[in-house]
């Protein structure tokens, strides 16, 4: 008896822990204690215990760390609408997202650690678990290689998608549509600068941009171009190449009417096809093969546009403007060029970047411009200067937004040292607007344009508008998400509260901007601290005198020494036979 | 076998100085040596050489030998020729690319790690002299590991807050700001940092940022924020615990030798 | 000894049970802004079935009515004003765009297959503001502007849809979803004004108030049912439906006055 109760009690035990233990791991399947505490101990802060990209430090983030729990996920190497590969999530850690605060985490965590929080983070979203079949990949086949043809037929597709709503006419992000975006949080963002790649989220090969223009960005306003969302998706390159010419016609003939009629039955017939492969339904071989033929006109497309978007980038980021670097003013004997003069091309930009003021409140957590470059000529009399930076909205006055907040004017601030120091050891003022020791700031307002302010600046609280202004020659300009401003002044002015130049003499130099459209006003900012350029001397006329005298000076040397020598030689051997 | 010329064997050793203090030290060993102290340190190898050679007579007159045999002796003419022909081109071409070189930038001064005033304050209360001031959580993590452990969760809570900015995710002073600054921020992973200096420094410097430097710290370059005016002295202090925590470094404390 | 081990196994099994809806509770998120769906749901023929109609007034001050900005593309969109579309009354306070349909029915009448399931993109506003989209159904984007537009879709249980649909074209019929869902928002980002609502549903007892508040649900079979509504300012009322009982041929009378939500 005993022993049956005994069979029957452990029959249920075990049973119980089976049910319930099943019961738990269809909840929570393989949650790694593991991917757990290295989630909770380096990505929390940032995206939230329960990943809900809430921690502590998301308040000041902009763009905001994410949310795991929508399966949205920006950079994936899957179709439209998919979650992302294993693989993705992986690369995101280990490289990060430039741009962002997302840091890559190769340096701290061990391959198997980042494989552990792969895990873990896709526990935060059902539809990882719930997902049957693997998902769709982009197709990377058929890559067209870099060629300036093929840049200049994406071009004209960068029009036709309607790529310049958002990036703008030559893609710095400053498209019609930049200023109300906002991402499926309801949190503001910004279309990318694609004249900026460094800050690309998911890298800056020619197969990141194809794959971010394929399979869109979830969550945020970038579509997806895959499949029927592909203008004309169905048609070769010539038919839709046909359709465009008719379809920009204000009114086609009854011919043109035909002949378009036929081409979107045949469009209509690809796209259908597309909606029966997104729904999972099978398709038939004839149907598969209108797929992939209308495929490959999309993905030959798609690489001449992706060929066109690495193009608008240099190779990286260009090296800041510091020690070797440092900004040199050229010498010319001409007039200075104006700011339209092609001479300007002539010349290297010098690459300052900017970055939020944190220091005093009302703090710039979340900058919006990059940098600012600048290029310099100087005469006997004067130097001229050209600043340009990119800034997505021009905002010349205060405008109130409900949705997107006040946005203020743009601006820049050129800032200097009253005089420049004696030494490397003489002090500096502080760099954020001076303090004790006072600055000398241009200060440029968009509104006005062709006018500089002249400051003299001892602190936040203690700016003085110079009262003899005019010094200063100013055409400023805003086109295609660009500001381009340039001044003129005389090497030394008559004013003691001016900055005096002269070549050959290193002066500080430092930049503040104001993007109106991010809240940047007053000292709420971008900012550098200092940096230092110089009207860099002309070179010396002296260097084709002095070293032929010197070559002729070594070879007498050397002459007279041979002959010294010989003389005391002989004069010994003289000795030694008379000895 | 014919023997090496004691003048050849100078110029080997003095080559050798040269490329070991401008290779070997200041490339391989450590950071590049600044040109001046290399040309003292060639002058010195200089001058011992002559010292050697001149010593006794006859050494002097076999060092000088195969000078004089180049200059006057007519075994040596295609020598002679090529060196009065390159010695010449060398000088000139030195003067010519001195005379055309750009002007250098200013070089920077900066003293990494200035010393501290003789008190620690927090705003204008003083705490404690810079030797005796001590964390005041810091005795938890013996006593009671478990406020110690709140405090350092705190810490972390400041610094994710405030810091990361610019001293980086993984502290280690590359933070999606850092690019913009001059000089970088403090990297914390950095085994020169957290050991070399007690909490009191690093409170000092986080408290009073940039502007509270001494002149020999560039204070005008630095953008590090004066923290008391944002933070309380419990905050400052818990970020501190949370420095060490998170890098595995220990604070230096006065008694482990100085 | 019998008692002892069926008692035993009573608090066994209890407890695994227990364990099971543990595990299944817990994790749900609130889901207070969205529709109830029944678990499962067949369809046949429907005859002698009663109706259930209403209408749904607003209560309480009306929110300013606001203008939209229009900065872009003013020459097609900014034609005429547009306001903000999110309480829309009429002349007594009659509520537009409210959902008002069947929480708890799992037999009734198929979806009408013929019926024309578009949404238009006209003046640079969707319209209408609020759909009703069938799950296994495809609903057409339509774009009547010399403008480009991108519908943008914010479904979490479906995949989230992000299309571009340029000027050219006209017609853009999107893929059908699998799961029912909503409301979900619709965006064009280009046109950050556009906005409107979609639901997927998994069967046809869903109505869309009209100007003058009213709704109808036709062929529903005899029986007690949950009535439930939903309005894009006024929430739902999930937790509290109405319960109202049809006859066969019967027609009932159910008036809804909305608040809006805090």
């Amino acid at each position: 008896m005993f022993r049956k109760v005994f069979v029957l009690w452990s029959i249920l035990i075990g049973f119980t822990i089976f049910i319930s233990i099943q019961s738990y791991t269809q909840d929570a399947p393989e949650v790694s204690a593991k991917g757990k505490e290295v989630y909770e101990h380096s990505c929390a802060h940032c995206h939230g215990i329960e990943g809900r990209g809430d921690g502590s430090a998301a308040e000041n983030l902009l763009p905001k760390p994410r949310d795991f729990t929508r399966g949205l996920y920006k950079i994936r190497s899957t179709e439209s609408g998919e979650l992302p590969t294993d693989q993705d999530l992986f690369d995101i850690i280990t490289d990060g997202m430039p741009g962002s605060s997302m840091p890559g985490w190769e340096s701290q965590l061990k391959a198997d650690e980042r494989w552990e929080v792969v895990s873990y983070i896709k526990t935060f979203y059902d539809g990882f678990k719930e997902r049957e079949t693997p998902p769709r990949e982009i197709s990377l086949e058929g890559k067209i290689a870099y060629s300036a043809e093929s840049a200049q037929i994406g071009k004209t597709l960068y029009t036709d998608l309607g790529c310049i709503e958002c990036h703008g006419n030559v893609g710095r992000g400053d498209g019609t549509s930049a200023p109300t975006l906002t991402d499926a949080w309801n949190d503001r963002t910004w279309p990318a600068n694609l004249a900026e790649n460094w800050n690309f989220r998911g890298g800056t090969d020619t197969e990141d941009i194809f794959k971010r223009f394929i399979g869109g960005i979830a969550g945020s306003p970038m579509p997806a171009f895959e499949g029927d969302s592909f203008l004309h998706f169905g048609l070769s390159s010539e038919e839709s190449k046909r359709l465009s010419e008719m379809e920009n016609k204000d009114e086609m003939t009854p011919e043109e009417e035909e002949e378009s009629g036929k081409l979107y039955e045949k469009m209509d017939e690809a796209v259908l096809v597309a909606l029966d492969r997104a729904e999972g339904t099978e398709l038939t071989p004839e149907a598969q093969k209108i797929y992939d033929d209308a495929m490959k006109v999309v993905a030959e497309k798609s690489w001449h546009l992706a060929n066109y978007v690495k193009s608008l980038s240099p190779e990286k980021r260009p090296e800041t403007a510091i020690g070797n670097n440092s900004l040199r003013s050229q010498y010319t004997v001409e007039e200075l060029p104006i700011i339209e003069d092609e001479a300007w091309n002539t010349l290297e930009d010098s690459y300052y970047p900017l970055v939020g003021q944190v220091v005093i409140e009302p703090r710039q957590f979340n900058p919006t411009i990059d940098s600012v470059r600048v290029k310099s000529f100087y005469n006997d009399t004067e130097v001229a200067f050209l600043f340009t930076w990119h800034d997505r909205t021009h905002n010349i006055e205060v405008e109130e937004n409900e949705d997107t907040g006040t946005s203020y004017e743009d601006g820049i601030a050129i800032q200097f040292p009253v005089k420049p120091p004696k030494g490397p050891t003489d002090e500096k003022p502080y760099f954020l607007w001076g303090g004790k020791k006072p600055v000398y700031v241009w200060q440029w307002k968009a509104s006005e344009q062709d006018k500089i302010t002249e400051l003299t600046v001892k602190g936040v609280n203690n700016v003085t508008v110079q009262e003899n202004q005019g010094d200063l020659n100013v055409k400023g300009e805003y086109k295609d998400g660009e500001y381009r401003l340039w001044v003129k002044r005389a090497l030394t002015t008559d004013d003691k509260k001016d900055l005096q130049l002269e070549p050959g003499v290193f002066v500080p130099i430092a930049f503040s901007a104001w993007d109106g459209a991010n809240g940047d006003k007053d000292i709420k900012r971008v900012m550098s601290s200092w940096y230092s350029f110089v009207l860099e001397p002309v070179p010396s006329s002296r260097r084709f005198i002095y070293p032929p005298i010197v070559a002729l000076l070594s070879v007498g040397f050397l002459i007279g020494l041979r002959g010294f020598v010989q003389r005391r030689n002989s004069a010994s051997d003289e000795a030694e036979t008379e000895q | 076998m014919k023997r090496i010329s004691l003048f050849t064997i100078c110029f080997v050793i003095f080559i050798a100085c040269w490329v070991f203090l401008q290779f070997v030290i200041g490339g391989v060993i450590s950071k590049p040596i600044p040109n001046s102290v290399i040309g003292m340190y060639m002058a010195l190898v200089l001058v011992a050489i002559l010292v050697h050679v001149s010593v006794e007579d006859s050494r002097f007159k076999e060092f000088l030998r195969p000078v004089y045999e180049t200059l006057v002796d007519d075994r040596y003419r295609v020598r002679r020729l090529v060196l009065v022909i390159v010695i010449p081109l060398l000088l000139t071409g030195f003067s010519y690319t001195n005379l055309a070189q750009k002007t250098p930038p200013p070089g920077d001064p900066r003293d990494a790690h200035p010393t501290p005033p003789l008190e620690l304050k927090y705003k204008d209360e003083v705490i404690e002299t810079m030797q005796k001031a001590q964390n005041p959580y810091r005795h938890y993590e013996k006593d009671d590991p478990e406020t110690f452990r709140s405090h350092v969760e705190n810490g972390k809570k400041v610094y994710y807050d405030n810091c990361f900015y610019c001293h980086g995710d993984h502290l280690d002073g590359q933070g999606h700001f850092a690019h913009g600054l001059q000089p970088l921020p403090a990297n914390f992973q950095d085994p020169g940092i957290i050991p070399n200096f007690q909490e009191a420094y690093f409170f000092w410097r986080i408290s009073k940022g940039g502007p509270g430097l001494p002149a020999s710290g560039t204070p005008w370059n630095t953008a590090m924020p004066v923290w008391e005016d944002h933070l309380t002295q419990e905050e400052i202090w818990d970020v501190i615990l949370f420095l060490s925590d998170y890098t595995g470094y220990k604070y230096r404390t006065f008694g482990e030798g100085h | 000894m019998k008692i002892k081990l069926l008692t035993s196994l009573a608090v066994l099994l209890v407890f695994s049970l227990g364990l099971i809806v543990f595990a299944d509770d817990h994790g749900k998120s609130d889901e207070m802004n969205k529709l109830v769906f029944p678990k499962s749901y067949s369809a046949k023929a429907v005859s002698g079935g009663g109706k259930i109609s209403g209408v749904v007034k607003f209560e309480g001050d009306l929110p300013e009515k606001k203008k939209l900005e229009i900065n872009k593309d003013e020459a097609v969109c900014g034609a005429e004003d547009k306001y903000d579309e999110s309480v829309v009354v009429g002349e007594g306070k009659e509520l537009k765009n409210t959902i008002v349909y069947l929480m708890d029915i799992s037999t009734g009448k198929d979806f009408d297959k013929k019926a024309k399931l578009e949404m238009d993109q006209k003046g640079c506003k969707f319209t209408p503001h609020v759909q009703i989209v069938p799950v296994g159904a495809r609903l057409t984007m339509l774009n009547s502007d010399k403008v480009n537009h991108n519908v943008h879709i914010f479904s979490s249980i479906n995949k989230e849809v992000n299309k571009p649909q340029p000027k050219v074209r006209k017609k853009m019929p999107l893929a059908a979803v699998k799961k029912a869902e909503g409301p979900v928002e619709v965006k064009c980002d280009i046109h950050g004004w556009m906005k409107a609502w979609i639901a997927y549903v998994p069967h046809p007892y869903f109505a869309v108030t009209n100007e003058k508040g009213e709704f109808t649900l036709e062929d529903v079979p005899a029986g007690t049912y949950k009535l439930g509504y939903w309005h894009e300012a006024c929430g739902s009322n999930i937790k509290e439906p109405v319960t109202v009982t049809v006859a066969a041929g019967g027609e009932v009378k159910q008036d809804f006055t909305l608040k809006l939500k805090k």
